[in-house]
């Protein structure tokens, strides 16, 4: 009785700790479909030169190689978006060594955007940091 | 487990299956163009490493599949052309949706795409018959086989501009992305990898028709444009211009009496003019989907 009650509450663990990895992974995936566009703009605008997408990848790569913010193949359906709404440009080069490169140019109304998104950005950090601070000391 | 860039390539068209057809070219081509460059500058300096070692730690970066393609799903869902068909139903009256069309971008980007075919025809078209025709008697010579090969890269650089042209003007998604070939292959794989690939050829007959098409379709619709504006300004022209519009032989006068319905004539020949503009652009657009996109 007691063995089986054992087995029992190992199972639990073990679907108690597949529930977190994947509520985890779905938390990541939903704050990173609305902090991706935000990111790439920023680094577009930081950039002194068109950068093309495998370049974008790695930078994001470099700066934050602890945290997978998003997988390097989700940024370029996010650069086409930004591309059809107009904050970014883009043109395609051939490159010597490899396949034509498309490089991407933050715009002006690109970098309006960036600028009130940025705001939200920081109010909405502000907020999240004081509820959860709030949390803390409870 | 993908081994190589190829096998990758194909899980991630099958995780895309009933999308649309430009999505899939275009993410197999952010794929395949990523993969590539993650590959060559993995492998350099690293002779020991093998390309399956290799992908395996490309793959988990760029992300498998499953998830590029639930990634594609989700922005395309919410990225539109901007003249997209819009899904909500018609509620207008009939007459309303007659000479609504005046006020639809849609109709008036393809009236523009089919009075700018004129220049692309030409250019395009005049190229692909020019040029194609030049470097079919070049074949001749030894030189002629690398000038066939830049000729028909040529016509696929063509295919993508004409593509976004189509998008921008006609509200059909097609592919952003160029095709390449793969760069490890030699200079005459690459030609007959450029030769034997339909999409090429499809691409070439799609150049060479817009000479034909494209003056049918500026003439065409300039025509019906003039007419309209004309017949809608005919009391003018004749009453205070003394300019006959010529409807009952030359220099002769349209008798007063008809003049009103000449020009109402006029108000009803204009929306007709856009109504045929938008279902030339639709029909085209279907086309050149069909032709210019190789998924």
């Amino acid at each position: 009785m007691v063995i089986k009650s054992n087995v029992a509450s190992n199972d639990q663990e073990v679907r108690n700790l597949a529930y977190t990895a994947d509520a985890n992974k779905k938390f990541q995936k939903e704050l990173n479909s609305g902090s991706a566009s935000l990111v790439l703009l920023s680094i577009l605008a930081q950039a002194d030169e068109p950068m093309y997408g495998y370049r974008i990848a790695k930078l994001m790569e470099v700066d934050d190689e602890s945290v997978p913010m998003m997988k390097q193949g989700a940024l370029y359906p996010v650069l086409r978006s930004l591309e059809s709404s107009g904050l970014l440009e883009s043109h395609v080069d051939p490159s010597v060594s490899g396949p034509p490169r498309r490089y991407y140019r933050i715009t002006k109304s690109g970098l309006e955007t960036l600028k009130s998104w940025t705001k939200i950005w920081s109010q909405t950090k502000a907020f999240v940091d004081g509820i959860l601070k709030g949390k803390t000391d409870v | 487990m993908c081994k190589d860039i190829n096998q990758y390539l194909a899980g991630l068209k099958k995780e895309l299956e009933g999308c649309d057809p430009a999505l899939i070219q275009d993410a197999l081509s952010d794929a395949e163009g990523h993969l590539r460059m993650a590959l060559d500058e993995a492998l350099l300096g690293k002779p020991s490493l093998s390309e399956t070692e290799a992908i395996a730690s490309i793959i988990e970066k760029y992300g498998h599949p499953k998830e590029i393609a639930s990634a594609y799903r989700a922005i395309e869902s919410r990225t539109s052309p901007a003249l997209s068909v819009s899904r909500e139903k018609e509620t207008r009256s009939s007459w309303a949706r007659f000479f609504g069309v005046l006020a639809e971008p849609k109709a008036w980007g393809a009236f523009f795409y089919m009075l700018l075919s004129l220049v692309t025809g030409i250019v395009f078209g005049g190229w692909a018959l020019f040029a194609g025709f030049i470097s079919l008697c070049t074949l001749v010579f030894v030189i002629g086989i690398p000038i066939v090969g830049l000729f028909l890269l040529s016509i696929r650089g063509i295919a993508l501009l004409e593509g976004r042209i189509v998008e921008a003007l006609l509200g059909i998604r097609m592919p952003s992305r160029p095709l390449f070939l793969d760069q490890h292959l030699s200079l005459k794989g690459k030609f007959m990898a450029l030769v034997k690939e339909s999409f090429t050829w499809k691409s070439l007959l799609y150049t060479a028709l817009q000479f034909p098409l494209g003056l049918i379709y500026s003439f065409g619709i300039f025509l019906l444009f003039a007419l309209s504006l004309s017949f809608i300004g005919s009391p003018l022209l004749e009453l205070v211009f003394h300019l006959p519009l010529e409807l009952f032989g030359p220099e002769a006068f349209t008798p007063v009496w008809l003049l009103p319905i000449v020009s109402i004539a006029g108000f009803f020949l204009l929306p007709l003019t856009f109504h045929l503009a938008k279902w030339v652009g639709k029909i085209h657009g279907r086309y050149a989907k069909s032709m210019l996109v190789k998924v």
